[in-house]
């Protein structure tokens, strides 16, 4: 499994779950549906870029720091588009992005070198 | 005749000395003496080098040797034999300190395993031509000037080795030997070269492979390579399991970056959890 | 060609005919008369030594104790009973010696009941040097005695090879208890060159390698046990 597989399967996993402590906002809970729809797709989105950006740049505290912002930005858009909660989207954004940063750097397969 | 103790170790140095007579090389000096013969230090004339030429009881050894090539064991120049019959090879003259007498005190432990992991590979190598030491020691270990490590003395059949770094079945003169008989000599060698009070698994690895009974050592010499490999790397050892609790110390050591991801994650979710409930 | 000057070729070596005849002896169960006459002529000396300095023996008693020794040895099977897949023929004797002289020893002190131990004193040439015990001293006899026969045996040779030449530079040279004599003085002494002297003693110290071998090959039973008596030789 290559690094962009592996940020895109890691990314979505945890955009998953990430989306699913909504659950513990009870005033979200009947559109917790789209929110998980929308945080796996946040997730995936984070992990392909993570995933392209680890094949370039083998550095953990790179990594990190790349999926970290990526995270951010993309959890931005989606606060920016609800008008809400941006405390509840940035902050879990950000620490899941650098989860995913670190996992695509330590896991998956690095490009092919060919001599 | 009774001959005088001053005259009979005038005759035990000259009678021994290898008469070079009819050869490239020049005689310099005895430089040591192990089980199975002198070495001396050497001039080839021909090649306009000093080199190590080692005189034995049979020609066994100069066979041995020749066939193995390999970083960690001296290359062979030349073999022949000498008028009174015994057989010499000459070989590089290494010039470093035997490993018995190699300072040890400043050593970090990193270059004690380094120069245990480098007799390791030259042994193992040799395994696998069917070649056995028989009789790995510090002694046998030269260290170069430039920490570039030389295994030396190969065994032959006959030699019963060290009582420190022979095998149990060794010293008994058991029926066949195998590897396993290198692998005791390797742990007790590692023993030999870790510091005063060395860490637990390190101790761990040694006993393993000095085990009385081989079936209970490790089965080759790369599997005690890859224990002190696994050591280095801050793994678990296959001669120490760890308790759950030190499997469990050792995963967070080892996995602290992704532990701290994930407990600034949670820490997020229980913040924002209480600041919504403010 | 000058016998007195010639010197032997590359292969020159001892023409050794003692094959192991301890082997001979493991092996058929009998003892040949020439077996026993090399055990005792290496061995007689190391083994007296030892008596004296272990059991402080008088000069006479030790005699008497060593001939008993080999004497009963003969009679006890001492031969046909040595295991070279044990140990050594040199220490099986000594653990021989050690069984017979505590034997006598026990049975001589039987006889004393109640009497008071004698000290006996030695004679200088038996007093031990510091730090050494009797068996340094067996071992250290062994080797002198070894040489001393195997110089022996190359004396008659060079007698009968027509090499008295080199054997004499080499008694000159390498028996001389003083003072060595420089290659020059010998040169000159024997009327020869130089070089001649070098090669001289090249050729008599192979020479004797090879006598000393002969003499160890007569005691042990197998190639084996003469590598590991040869190296004690020299450790």
């Amino acid at each position: 499994m290559n690094k962009i597989v592996t940020g895109i399967v890691f990314g979505a996993v945890l955009g998953f779950l990430d989306g699913a402590t909504a659950w513990f906002t009870p005033e979200v809970r009947p559109v917790i549906g789209g929110i998980l729809v929308g945080s796996s797709i946040k997730g995936l989105l984070v992990g392909l870029l993570s995933g392209w950006f680890a094949r370039k740049v083998n550095s953990m505290k790179w990594g990190i720091v790349f999926a970290s912002v990526v995270g951010l930005l993309f959890a931005f858009g989606i606060a920016l588009m609800q008008g809400n909660h941006y405390l509840e989207i940035l902050l879990p954004g950000f620490v899941t992005g650098a989860i995913i940063g670190f996992l695509t750097q330590r896991a998956g397969a690095p490009s092919k070198q060919t001599v | 005749m009774e001959l005088s103790d001053s005259v009979l170790q005038h005759l035990r140095a000259v009678v021994d000395l290898p008469d070079f007579g009819g050869t490239r090389y020049e005689l310099e000096g005895e430089i040591g003496r192990g089980g199975l013969g002198a070495v001396y230090a050497a001039f080839d004339r021909q090649l306009q080098r000093r080199v190590a030429i080692k005189v034995l009881d049979g020609e066994e050894e100069a066979r041995v040797i020749a066939g193995l090539e390999h970083p960690a064991i001296v290359p062979i120049y030349d073999a022949g034999t000498l008028p009174d019959g015994r057989a010499y090879y000459a070989m590089k003259l290494v010039s470093g300190e035997r490993l018995d007498r190699y300072p040890r005190g400043d050593v970090p432990l990193s270059e004690r395993l380094r120069l245990v992991e480098r007799v390791g590979e030259a042994v193992a190598f040799a395994h696998t031509r069917g070649v056995l030491h028989r009789d790995l020691k510090p002694q046998n270990v030269m260290v170069g000037s430039f920490g570039e490590v030389y295994v030396m003395d190969w065994g032959v059949e006959g030699v019963a080795g060290t009582p420190q770094f022979r095998a149990p079945e060794q010293a008994s003169g058991a029926a066949a030997l195998d590897h396993r008989a290198d692998v005791y000599a390797l742990g007790a060698l590692l023993r030999f070269v870790l510091p005063a009070d060395p860490p637990r698994m390190l101790r761990a690895i040694a006993a393993k492979a000095m085990e009385p009974n081989p079936a209970d050592r490790y089965g080759d010499v790369p599997a005690l390579l890859r224990d002190l490999q696994r050591f280095q790397n801050g793994q678990a050892v296959e001669a120490c399991p760890d308790s759950r609790w030190q499997r469990t110390r050792r995963f967070a050591v080892r996995n602290q970056v992704l532990l701290l991801l994930l407990a600034a994650f949670v820490a997020v979710k229980f913040f924002l959890f209480f600041v919504r409930r403010l | 060609m000058d016998p007195d000057t010639a010197i032997g070729g590359g292969r020159d070596r001892f023409p050794s005919t003692r094959h192991s005849l301890l082997a001979a002896v493991t092996e058929t169960g009998a003892v040949p008369h020439e077996a026993l006459e090399q055990v005792t002529a290496l061995y007689w000396k190391p083994v007296y030594k030892y008596i004296r300095l272990k059991w402080r023996k008088d000069n006479e008693a030790a005699k008497d104790m060593t001939q008993s020794f080999f004497a009963s040895a003969l009679e006890r099977d001492f031969f046909q009973q040595f295991d070279p897949a044990k140990a050594s023929f040199r220490t099986y004797l000594r653990m021989a010696l050690d069984r017979f002289t505590a034997n006598q020893y026990a049975a001589a002190n039987r006889q004393k009941r109640g009497g008071a131990a004698v000290t006996e004193s030695l004679a200088d040439d038996c007093e031990p040097v510091d730090g050494e015990t009797p068996e340094t001293v067996f071992q250290r006899e062994w080797q002198r005695q070894v040489f001393a026969l195997a110089i022996e045996d190359l004396r008659a040779y060079s007698e009968s090879a027509g090499k008295r030449l080199p054997f004499q530079i080499f008694a000159a040279y390498d028996l001389a208890e003083a003072e060595r004599p420089a290659y020059s003085e010998l040169a000159e002494r024997y009327a020869i060159a130089v070089t001649a002297v070098t090669n001289h003693l090249a050729w008599a110290r192979r020479m004797l390698r090879g006598c000393v071998e002969a003499r160890l090959r007569g005691v042990t039973a197998g190639d084996r046990e003469l590598r590991g008596e040869m190296r004690s030789l020299w450790s």
